[in-house]
């Protein structure tokens, strides 16, 4: 975001206008053009800009209305009562619980995923045979529906499903566990299958991450003597830094607004155990028609959500701003 | 927002990917039996819980009641059968097709319209409009979802397709331009001087050359597009209520319990409601990878 | 969160009379006038009426669309458009409906504080006067639609909740009279358990079922005027609410619940409470008048491989409520209030003896107009039909009655209960907090 201060001078190229500026232009062309610019720009931009507007920021701000309103759907929106809806979620333990369960999740997705995802890619980032389809292979649980692997995941954590079955054969029967209905398990059930649904995406982002890597540098370390792992830990890892950083931002987001798999696996059960912030508004919503406590529940999602998204860009994506001159001449030097 | 600091250097065009690979393949190559032990591990993850719901679909309730980790025996086709033979699925995968194809084709046309000034032109108030769709990134949809659904029946835009692919496309705009811009701007600028030297508009940049060329990013943000509203369950919940129009997730949810007691049924719906978007994915994973790295990077 | 999952198979969970004295049958007056008014009212215009139903699998769908062609060819110029939809989504469809004020013309109510808001907000059509006669004939099942003396909706079926059981296993764990107190249903659980037979399955994980327990302890323990109170003013004060989660968490405390029961559903798939009584798998399940029809959708060859019993909730010792009182609903025709006259003929005509009739014969419920009541051929269901007409009251399911908001927050506490990380006190505070979002 703040690459506004850093982009102009750094970047000779991008910005073709200043190629022109340099050539004095009658005064009135200028105008023109600057009018002809304007006009381009808003031809380019209105439709995404109408779009956003229509559908996101136009039932966003009614949202914020309806949560100051006591309104149960029916009837029209009368009966104000100011900040009562927000005092309400804050203090009711559900919507309480719910926040602590999507930093549980917003934390251990990456505290979880992160080493896992990397230590996959540094594996796949080489010649071996069938590489091309591991790394099909493990995208696949992302690109499927979170309600169609929902459902599946559903039916093999039943009491009498199949993980339970495979542990009995394997002879692991004091690990049988009611997956799904036991309230101090479901919650680690419900990460367990975000694992499983999420990590391709870390793997096949840090894979990416991993291409942009220069080649040179392998080289170089390889004659250097390097191994292969301190090549990894030395070069490779430090370098993915912005890709890391990046998709940790990624699965914050999505950990904070997750609803589809809860809504499949548990509904937010057992007794509210793996409710979340979305699950809880849904229900107070549609199962309750408590609208305005429903928008206000969802105002307080936003707004956790862009404290932290705030947060984040501050304490760890300003270093790849900061860091970005540096690398920048570092490159030119390499060219 | 986030990769800023590499764009500049990068160069889709000339940085093939498939070039990388083999010079850097030639560093350091082969794996050692735990790598592939390790991968093995992975896999069978990865692909358990879909081979269990492929397999279920070949095997009666009888047989997944007697033994749930079993194999078919003997495999049965009658739950394919059935859902092959059924209208409802492929009226569900058609509505399905439609929503994302329109939703694809939206976000296409609007984001790389939106990502183009935002990523060559510098105009004052560029950086607010960028964080305007930035910002869009941080509102889920399910913030907005009961004045969304209102508003659309207003529009009278209730079990319609577009009832469904206009919010989807706008929810999946601000993903689009931050992945979008970085890429454009990465194009070298060389391209766009030799152009407007030779009396092209701005705009037939943008046709002739610019939009061209971005073929692999739109390809990864209109391959997102299509995955995310392939998958979309709570906006068509709402959205489209009438049976005949609603897409393949309702049928999936509505399948498994309705038909619950018919487990292997409910398997055999899943597998092949699993299908298009594996088969489609499978299809477009080289162009999808490399489309992914300008993402992460730009 | 599934909690809304009604009974999916014959009718449905939630609903009936408020508090409706089910003993006078109501024998005056049993002539439906069917769809004759129909027939004056609507000669001549063409009008269209949308119904929805959630009878979406037979014999209830078809039957349901020949009831509709006959009042058509009975009718000409009225069209009915019949939307048969599985009960969830019906009732996600029309919360999403009464919103945007497009409902059908004729559809299910079910009663209590839902209906008395959808009646507020002008959505349903006033029947006092309209369909005075068809009242008349089922008015002892109308006081869960009254308004302010206003009759909101025509109930057609109305059932009770009780305990099924399986009496091959009953014999099996050498029990030979069925409960009828608390100690003796602490036994009964004791002996099925000695025999190695899990004795209860319970469907908590969508609330309601495991709130039905939480709904009877209160009917025992609560004097009438307490549920009175609790029902018109939302008024919580008598200890019984309180000590109605005292009485559940002693019942817990014996364990009688199948394994999971916190994730369990109510009727979907094998694993759901009904599946596991209908496999044999426990002994008993606290369920309504669909019980039967449950189970029979969830096994292969759509019999109950058992005997099937049933058995009314147990008395509690010192109970200041009726101990013979039941729990029970069941659901209504209500009409839009913009619908055509002719909407109102049809919903009539649902209610006429013929139809009714029909209705008991395709064991699609327990039907409230007495002309059908020994049509009912399933025995099960005939039995339930004699426990209803003879209970001194049948409470309407308290969530219903309080209406969802209340019944909502009442479920949820009662289920933190089962999980074991609630309070009977919990369950009060979280009424009254809701009662006072109202």
């Amino acid at each position: 975001m703040t690459q506004h201060v850093h982009a102009p001078p750094a970047r000779s190229g991008s910005a073709p206008e200043g190629a022109g500026a340099g050539v004095p232009p009658a005064a009135r062309k200028r105008r023109a053009g600057a009018w002809r610019k304007r006009a381009e720009i808003a031809f380019f931009v209105a439709p995404a800009l109408a779009l956003v507007a229509t559908f996101i920021a136009f039932p966003v701000a009614q949202a914020v209305r309806y949560s100051f309103y006591r309104w149960n759907g029916l009837g029209p929106l009368e009966n104000w009562v100011g900040l009562e809806n927000y005092v309400r979620a804050l203090g009711h333990e559900v919507f309480t619980d719910a926040v602590v369960n999507n930093l549980t999740i917003v934390v251990l997705s990456v505290v979880v995923q992160l080493p896992l995802g990397l230590g996959i890619a540094l594996l796949l980032n080489r010649q071996m045979r069938g590489q091309s389809l591991l790394r099909v292979v493990i995208f696949i649980p992302y690109v499927l529906a979170e309600v169609v692997a929902g459902v599946v995941w559903f039916l093999l954590l039943q009491p009498r499903g199949m993980l339970n079955a495979l542990l009995e054969a394997a002879g692991l029967g004091e690990w049988v566990q009611l997956w799904l209905a036991d309230p101090d398990i479901a919650l680690w059930t419900v990460l367990g299958v975000l694992t499983w649904k999420y990590l391709g995406l870390a793997v096949i982002l840090m894979l990416a991450g991993l291409q942009g890597v220069p080649p040179e540098l392998y080289e170089a370390a390889q004659i250097d003597g390097a191994t292969w792992w301190q090549v990894q830990r030395k070069i490779t890892i430090p370098l993915l830094g912005p890709t890391i950083r990046t998709w940790a931002f990624l699965s914050m987001i999505g950990s904070l607004q997750l609803f589809d798999m809860v809504w499949i696996l548990t509904g937010g059960g057992p007794a509210n155990a793996t409710v979340t912030m979305a699950v809880y508004l849904i229900d107070q919503g549609t199962n309750r028609s408590l609208y305005g406590y429903a928008s206000a529940v969802a105002v307080l999602l936003f707004v956790i959500s862009l404290t932290l998204a705030a947060l984040y860009q501050v304490f760890i994506l300003r270093r790849d701003v900061a860091e970005a001159p540096a690398r920048r001449r570092r490159r030119r030097a390499v060219r | 927002m986030t990769g800023v600091p590499v764009a500049p250097v990068r160069d889709p065009v000339a940085d093939a990917p498939e070039q990388r690979r083999r010079r850097r393949s030639s560093a350091y190559s082969g794996g050692n039996p735990l790598v592939y032990a390790v991968a093995l591990v992975v896999v069978a993850i990865t692909v358990g819980p879909v081979l269990y719901a492929i397999l279920g679909g070949f095997r009666t309730n009888a047989q997944l009641a007697a033994n749930p980790v079993g194999m078919p025996d003997p495999w049965v086709v009658t739950n394919y059968i059935d859902v092959l033979t059924s209208a409802q699925f492929w009226q569900l995968t058609w509505n399905s097709t439609v929503i994302a194809v329109l939703t694809t084709a939206i976000v296409c046309v609007a984001g790389v319209m939106a990502a183009y000034p935002l990523a060559r032109y510098t105009f004052p108030g560029r950086e607010v409009l960028f964080l305007v769709f930035t910002l869009g990134l941080l509102f889920p949809l399910t913030v907005a979802i009961i004045p969304l659904f209102l508003m659309i029946r207003d529009m009278g835009l209730t079990n319609s397709v577009w009832g469904v692919a206009l919010p989807q496309a706008a929810f999946a705009l601000p993903m689009t331009v931050v992945i979008l811009r970085p890429f454009l701007r990465a194009l070298p600028t060389e391209l766009e001087e030799a152009a407007l030297i030779d009396g092209a508009s701005r705009i037939g940049f943008f046709w002739r050359i610019l939009l061209p060329l971005s073929g692999p990013g739109l390809v990864t943000v209109g391959v997102l597009a299509f995955v995310a509203s392939w998958n979309a369950y709570l906006l068509p919940l709402l959205i489209l209520t009438a049976p005949a129009d609603q897409t393949l997730p309702l049928g999936v949810a509505n399948f498994s319990t309705e038909y619950a007691q018919d487990t292997a049924g409910v398997l055999a719906f899943t597998s092949l409601a699993m299908i298009p978007a594996l088969v489609f994915f499978l299809a477009m994973e080289k162009r999808i990878v490399s489309g992914l790295q300008g993402a992460v990077k730009g | 969160m599934s909690r809304r999952r009604g009974a999916v198979a014959i009718t449905t969970a939630g609903v009936a009379a408020l508090v409706l004295a089910a003993c006078n049958g109501g024998e005056a007056d049993a002539d439906g006038d069917g769809g004759a008014t129909g027939q004056d009212a609507a000669a001549g215009e063409e009008v269209t009426i949308t119904w929805w139903h959630n009878s979406n699998n037979d014999p209830g769908r078809s039957y349901y669309e020949q009831v509709a062609e006959d009042f058509m060819a009975d009718n000409p110029g009225v069209t009915i458009d019949i939307t048969a939809i599985a009960h969830d989504d019906m009732l996600t469809r029309l919360d999403a409906a009464f919103q945007t004020g497009d409902h059908p013309d004729i559809f299910m109510e079910r009663g209590g504080g839902e209906t008395a808001a959808h009646a507020d907000a002008g959505l349903l059509r006033d029947l006092t006067d309209d369909a005075a006669d068809t009242i008349s004939v089922i008015e002892a099942y109308t006081g869960g639609y009254t308004v302010e003396e206003r009759v909101y909706a025509l109930p057609f079926s109305s059932g009770v909740v009780g305990f099924w059981y399986n009496q091959d296993l009953f014999d099996q764990a050498g029990i030979t009279e069925v409960p009828t107190t608390m100690t003796e249903f602490d036994d009964t659980v004791a002996a099925l358990k000695s025999a190695g037979i899990e004795p209860v399955s319970v469907g908590a994980g969508e609330g309601w079922p495991a709130a039905h327990y939480y709904y009877y302890y209160a009917l025992r323990a609560c004097p009438e005027d307490a549920v009175v109170a609790a029902v018109e003013q939302h008024d919580f004060s008598d200890n019984c609410w309180v000590a109605a989660g005292e009485h559940l968490e002693e019942l817990i405390a014996t364990e009688p619940f199948n394994a999971g029961f916190l994730a369990t559903p109510a009727q979907t798939g094998p694993t759901s409470a009904s599946g596991l009584l209908a496999s044999e798998q426990v002994a008993m399940e606290l369920a309504g008048h669909w019980e039967p029809g449950v189970m029979q959708g969830l096994s292969e060859d759509n019999t109950i491989p058992f005997n099937l019993g049933w058995f009314g909730f147990p008395a509690i010792d010192g109970g200041a409520g009726d101990q013979d009182a039941v729990l029970g609903g069941g659901d209504a025709w209500a009409v839009n209030a913009d619908a055509p006259d002719a909407a109102v003929d049809f919903a009539e005509y649902l209610l006429s003896d013929e139809v009714q009739t029909g209705f008991a014969e395709n064991d699609m419920g327990l039907p409230t107009n007495p002309a059908a009541s020994g049509s009912v051929t399933d025995e099960a269901l005939a039995e339930l039909l004699d426990t209803r007409d003879e209970a001194p009251l049948v409470q309407l399911y308290f969530d219903t009655a309080f209406g969802e908001n209340i019944g909502g927050a009442m479920n949820e506490a009662v289920v933190a209960i089962f999980a074991g990380s609630g309070t009977p006190q919990g369950v009060v505070d979280a009424m009254v907090d809701a009662a006072a979002q109202e």
